[in-house]
C-alpha cells in the first residue's frame, strides 16, 4: 500500500509505544481521548493517505462519500492494523452505518479492535431535556476507554488536554489569517491542517508555531485579491487550491468542516469532561451535520462574507454528501440577494486531481469577481 | 367471492385495492378540507407517531415521503424531480426529497393529490435518516415554518430504557410545542385510542403479509407495498385497522379459492430495499412469467415490529401511550444496524421458505443501503441462500435499468435452480 503521512505518523507513535486511536469525523471528543493517554487521530481528508479505493469497494458501494469509502479503505488496509481502537459518533447518515461494516471487515481479516461510540443529541437544547441523556453517555464513553486501555481519568489532565487542544485552534486561527493576508496560500495552509489530524496534539501545535513563523516572515500582499469564502467539508484538493490563486482568487475565510467549523470556537475550559463537551456540541460553528446548528450557518456565513470583505463563495462539494447539497441551494439563493456570486465545485472520490474540468469554470468565476 | 382480477399473473388489483383507492382519496381530501377549514396542519416524517396528533381537537397532518411515493407510482416522479434539480439540488439526493422539493416550490403543480397543505410546523426524525431533516429544514427556512426534530439514537443493540425514556421526553416536549403554537389541549386519551387502533391495524397488516407464508404466496410483496401507503396517511384511525382486517379476510378467501399471484410459483424471493416504486406492474409481472415472485419485503415486513424483527410486537396493553411509540420508534429498517437487520431477515428466511433474495441498491436511500454488500456476504455465507444486487432507485426512473435489473435477477433464478440441483443430487 501506498505509504503515507497519516501511517508513518501512527508507526511512529506505536514505535513510541503510545495507544492510538483512529477517529471518525467530524468532530470527536479528542480531547478525552489524550488526557487519558491516547492518542487520537481524526480519519478525514484522506485523498492523499488512501490512493486505493479497493478495501472498501468491497464493503461499500461507490455511492457512499470519499470520507467514508477512504476511512474505511484504510482502517481495513494493512497500515490501519497499527490503530488501538475506533470513536465515532452520530455524525450524519452515512458514517453511522459504518462501524458495523469496519467490524466485519476486520473480522473477516482476523482482526478485532474496540469501538466506543457517543450519541450527540441532535435536537436544539430548549426543545428536548437531552442533556442528562448526553451526561450518561459522555460518562459510558470514559468507563469504556478506560476499561478498554486500563487507564484512569483524571480530572486535571482532562483540563490540560482541553488546553492544549484550544492552544491548537487559536494557532489555526492565527494561521487562517495569514492565509487571507495573502502570506502563506490556502493550499499550503490547508496541508497544514489536514496533517495536523494524523499528529498528537503535541506536534500540531509545533507545526502551527512553525508556520505561523514562517508566513510571518512573509510580506503581506499588497493587492487586496479577489477574496473569496470557501466552504464545504473538505477543503479543495491541493491542485485546485492552486487554480483558485492562479485565478487571482484568495481564499479570506473559510467555512470547512476540518478547517474553521473545526478550530473556530475554543472548547470550555473545565475538568468536567461532560460540561465541555455539553458546551462544545451546542455551541459549536454551525454545521450542516450537527442538525440544531446549521440555521446559524446562513448566518455566519453572511457574517464571513461581511467581515472579510469577500467578494464571492465557493462551495466545495463532496460528492452524495447529501447533508451538504440540501443546504446549498438556500444559501446560494439568500447569496443572490445579497449580490453576492456562488461558484459550486464537485469533488468526486475519483476526481481529486482532475481539475481541468474545474479550471476553466474557476476562471470564468474570478472574471465574474 | 365475486371480485374481478384485472391481472392474470403477478401484482393483482382487487376490491381491497380499490377500497384502498378511496381511503386516500378521502385522507387527502379529510386533509386539504381541514386545512382550508383552519386546521393546524403538521408535517411529518413516515415514522413521526402521528398518535399523539389524535390526541388534539383539530391537528392534520400530511406525510411527503408517501406524497411523493405516490408521485413516482403515479408516473410523475421524474417532472418533479426536475423541477428540484432546476432549482439546484442535485440529482443525487434522495429522490423523495427531490419530487417534495419539486412539488412544493411548484404549489403543488403536477402532483395527484394538489400538493399538500402549507404546513403550521415540520416535525422530523432522524433516525431513519437525517436526510429528512435537512430536507424539512428546506421548508423551515424558506417559508419560516418551525421544525421541530426528535432525536432518535441509532440502535446497534436493541433498544435500551434510556432511550426510551429520552424519546418520550421529546414527545412531551412535541405536544407542550403543539399545544403553545394552537392553544388546544392535548387528550391522552384519544391518543391512547389511537395507539389501539394502530396496533390493531399493525396486526391485520401482518395477518395479511403473512399470505406469504403459503406455497404458492397468495400475495406478492408489490400488493404489499401499495397496501403501505394508509399505514402512513391514516395511521391511528379505527378505519385503518378494519380495512386491513377485510383486506387479510379477502387475500385468505382468495386462496382458499385458489387465486394465486403466481400459481406456478417456483421461485420465491424477498426484497430488500423500498418499493421500485415507478416499476411495480412491470417488475411482478415480468417476475411472475420466470414463475418467480417477490413474496416479502424488509420494507413492509418491519411494520408492527420492533428493531432486529419482523414479528409482530404485541397488541398495546392501554399502558402509557407514548411510552408505547417510543417502543415502536424503530420499527422501520433504516433506524438500526445491521446485526438486527440480519437477524430479522434470517427470521424471514426461515418464515417464508426464502429460495433468493434481491438487494436493491438504491443510491438515494443511502441509509438503507450502505451494508448491503456485507448483508449481501452474510446471507451467502450463513444462511447459503442465492442472492443478486440490482441498482434501482426507489422514485426516479432514470436510475433505473430494467434490462440490467432483469439480466440479474435471471441469473438468481438460475443459482436457485443450481443449489437445487446440488441438493438434489
Ligand atoms: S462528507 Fe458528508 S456524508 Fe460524507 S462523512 Fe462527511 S458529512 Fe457524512
Ligand atoms: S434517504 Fe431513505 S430513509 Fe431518508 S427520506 Fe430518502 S428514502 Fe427515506
Amino acid at each position: 500500500m501506498f505509504v503515507s503521512k497519516l501511517s508513518d505518523s501512527i508507526r511512529q507513535l506505536k514505535q513510541k509505544g503510545f495507544r492510538v486511536v483512529g477517529c471518525f469525523p467530524l468532530y470527536p471528543t479528542v480531547e478525552l481521548l489524550h488526557s487519558l493517554g491516547v492518542i487520537p487521530i481524526v480519519l478525514w481528508d484522506l485523498k492523499d493517505q488512501v490512493r486505493s479505493l479497493e478495501e472498501s469497494d468491497c464493503h461499500i458501494q461507490g455511492f457512499a462519500c470519499s470520507v467514508a469509502r477512504r476511512l474505511a479503505g484504510f482502517v481495513l488496509s494493512d497500515e490501519g492494523a497499527l490503530l488501538d481502537g475506533i470513536l465515532m459518533y452520530n455524525a450524519c447518515d452515512t458514517l453511522r452505518n459504518m462501524p458495523e461494516i469496519i467490524q466485519l471487515g476486520l473480522e473477516e481479516k482476523g482482526r478485532d479492535l474496540p469501538l466506543f461510540r457517543i450519541h450527540v443529541p441532535m435536537a436544539p437544547r430548549d426543545q428536548t431535556g437531552s442533556d442528562d441523556y448526553f451526561a450518561a453517555g459522555i460518562r459510558e464513553l470514559v468507563r469504556g476507554i478506560e476499561s478498554a486501555f486500563d487507564v484512569r481519568f483524571s480530572p486535571e489532565r482532562f483540563l490540560e488536554s482541553v488546553k492544549l487542544y484550544n492552544a491548537m485552534r487559536s494557532l489555526a486561527v492565527e494561521l487562517e489569517a495569514l492565509a487571507a493576508a495573502g502570506r502563506v496560500s490556502y493550499g499550503l495552509f490547508s496541508r497544514v491542517i489536514r496533517d495536523g489530524y494524523f499528529l498528537p496534539v503535541e506536534e500540531q501545535i509545533l507545526a502551527l508555531e512553525e508556520a505561523v513563523r514562517q508566513a510571518s516572515s512573509v510580506k503581506a500582499r499588497d493587492d487586496d485579491g479577489r477574496g473569496i469564502i470557501v466552504t464545504g467539508i473538505l477543503p479543495p484538493p491541493e491542485a485546485v487550491c492552486a487554480a483558485l490563486e492562479h485565478a487571482g482568487l484568495r481564499v479570506v475565510g473559510n467555512d470547512v468542516a476540518s478547517q474553521a467549523r473545526s478550530y473556530g470556537r475554543p472548547a470550555a475550559e473545565t475538568g468536567d469532561p461532560v460540561a465541555c463537551y455539553s458546551d462544545f456540541y451546542r455551541n459549536h460553528m454551525p454545521c450542516t451535520t450537527l442538525l440544531y446548528t446549521s440555521d446559524g450557518r446562513v448566518r455566519a456565513i453572511h457574517d464571513l462574507i461581511r467581515e472579510r470583505n469577500a467578494r464571492g463563495l465557493v462551495f466545495i462539494g463532496e460528492k452524495f454528501c447529501d447533508c451538504e447539497y440540501l443546504e446549498m441551494p438556500f444559501i446560494g439563493k439568500t447569496l443572490s440577494a445579497l449580490d453576492v456570486p456562488d461558484l459550486q465545485l464537485e469533488i468526486a472520490a475519483d476526481d481529486a486531481d482532475n481539475v481541468e474540468s474545474l479550471r476553466t469554470r474557476i476562471e470564468a468565476f474570478a472574471e465574474l469577481l | 367471492m365475486t371480485e374481478k382480477r384485472e391481472t392474470s399473473k403477478g401484482f393483482t388489483k382487487t376490491e381491497s385495492g380499490k377500497r384502498l383507492t378511496r381511503m386516500l382519496t378521502d385522507d387527502y381530501m379529510n386533509l386539504h378540507r381541514g386545512a382550508g377549514e383552519g386546521a393546524f396542519v403538521v408535517w411529518v416524517a413516515i415514522i413521526v407517531p402521528v398518535e399523539i396528533f389524535r390526541g388534539f381537537d383539530n391537528v392534520v397532518f400530511a406525510v411527503p415521503e408517501s406524497h411523493a411515493a405516490l408521485s413516482a407510482a403515479k408516473g410523475v416522479g421524474m417532472l418533479q424531480c426536475e423541477k428540484a434539480e432546476s432549482s439546484g439540488y442535485s440529482m443525487d439526493i434522495c429522490s423523495y426529497a427531490r419530487i417534495d422539493i419539486g412539488t412544493a416550490m411548484s404549489g403543488g403543480k403536477d402532483s395527484p393529490t394538489f400538493g399538500l397543505p402549507r404546513p403550521h410546523l415540520l416535525v422530523s426524525n432522524n433516525n431513519n435518516c437525517s436526510l429528512l431533516v435537512k430536507w424539512f429544514d428546506v421548508y423551515h427556512r424558506e417559508w419560516s415554518v418551525p421544525h421541530f426534530i426528535i432525536d432518535v439514537p441509532f440502535c446497534y443493540e436493541r433498544q435500551k430504557d434510556r432511550d426510551r425514556a429520552y424519546i418520550v421526553a421529546q414527545y412531551r416536549d412535541l405536544i407542550r410545542t403543539i399545544e403553545a403554537m394552537t392553544g388546544q389541549k392535548w387528550d391522552a386519551g384519544r391518543t391512547r385510542e389511537a395507539v389501539h387502533n394502530s396496533s390493531e391495524a399493525a396486526r391485520q397488516y401482518k395477518r395479511f403479509i403473512d399470505c406469504a407464508v403459503s406455497r404458492p404466496s397468495g400475495i406478492t410483496a408489490f400488493d404489499s407495498f401499495v397496501q403501505m401507503a394508509p399505514l402512513l396517511t391514516s395511521r391511528g384511525s379505527p378505519e385503518l385497522a378494519s380495512h386491513f382486517r377485510m383486506l387479510a379476510d379477502e387475500t385468505e378467501v382468495r386462496m382458499k379459492s385458489g387465486l394465486f399471484p403466481v400459481p406456478g410459483e417456483r421461485y420465491r424471493l424477498f426484497w430488500d430495499n423500498i418499493a421500485p416504486w415507478h416499476q411495480l406492474r412491470k417488475m411482478s409481472t415480468r417476475l411472475a412469467d420466470l414463475d418467480a415472485n417477490i413474496i416479502a419485503a424488509s420494507y413492509t415486513s418491519c411494520v408492527g415490529s420492533v428493531e432486529g424483527s419482523y414479528e409482530f410486537l404485541q397488541d398495546y396493553d392501554d399502558g402509557d401511550p407514548l411510552e408505547a411509540l417510543a417502543r415502536m420508534q424503530n420499527f422501520s429498517v433504516c433506524p438500526y444496524g445491521m446485526e438486527l437487520r440480519f437477524e430479522a431477515m434470517s427470521w424471514a428466511a426461515r418464515h417464508y421458505g426464502i429460495d433468493g433474495f434481491v438487494f436493491a441498491s438504491n443510491r438515494s436511500c443511502k441509509v438503507y443501503s450502505i451494508m448491503q454488500m456485507d448483508l449481501q456476504k452474510r446471507v451467502a455465507g450463513t444462511l447459503g441462500i442465492p442472492s443478486v444486487m440490482i441498482d434501482v432507485d426507489h422514485a426516479d426512473v432514470r436510475k433505473y435499468s430494467e434490462e440490467n435489473a432483469f439480466v440479474r435477477m435471471e441469473a438468481l433464478l438460475e443459482s436457485i435452480d443450481a443449489v437445487r440441483s446440488r441438493k438434489g443430487a
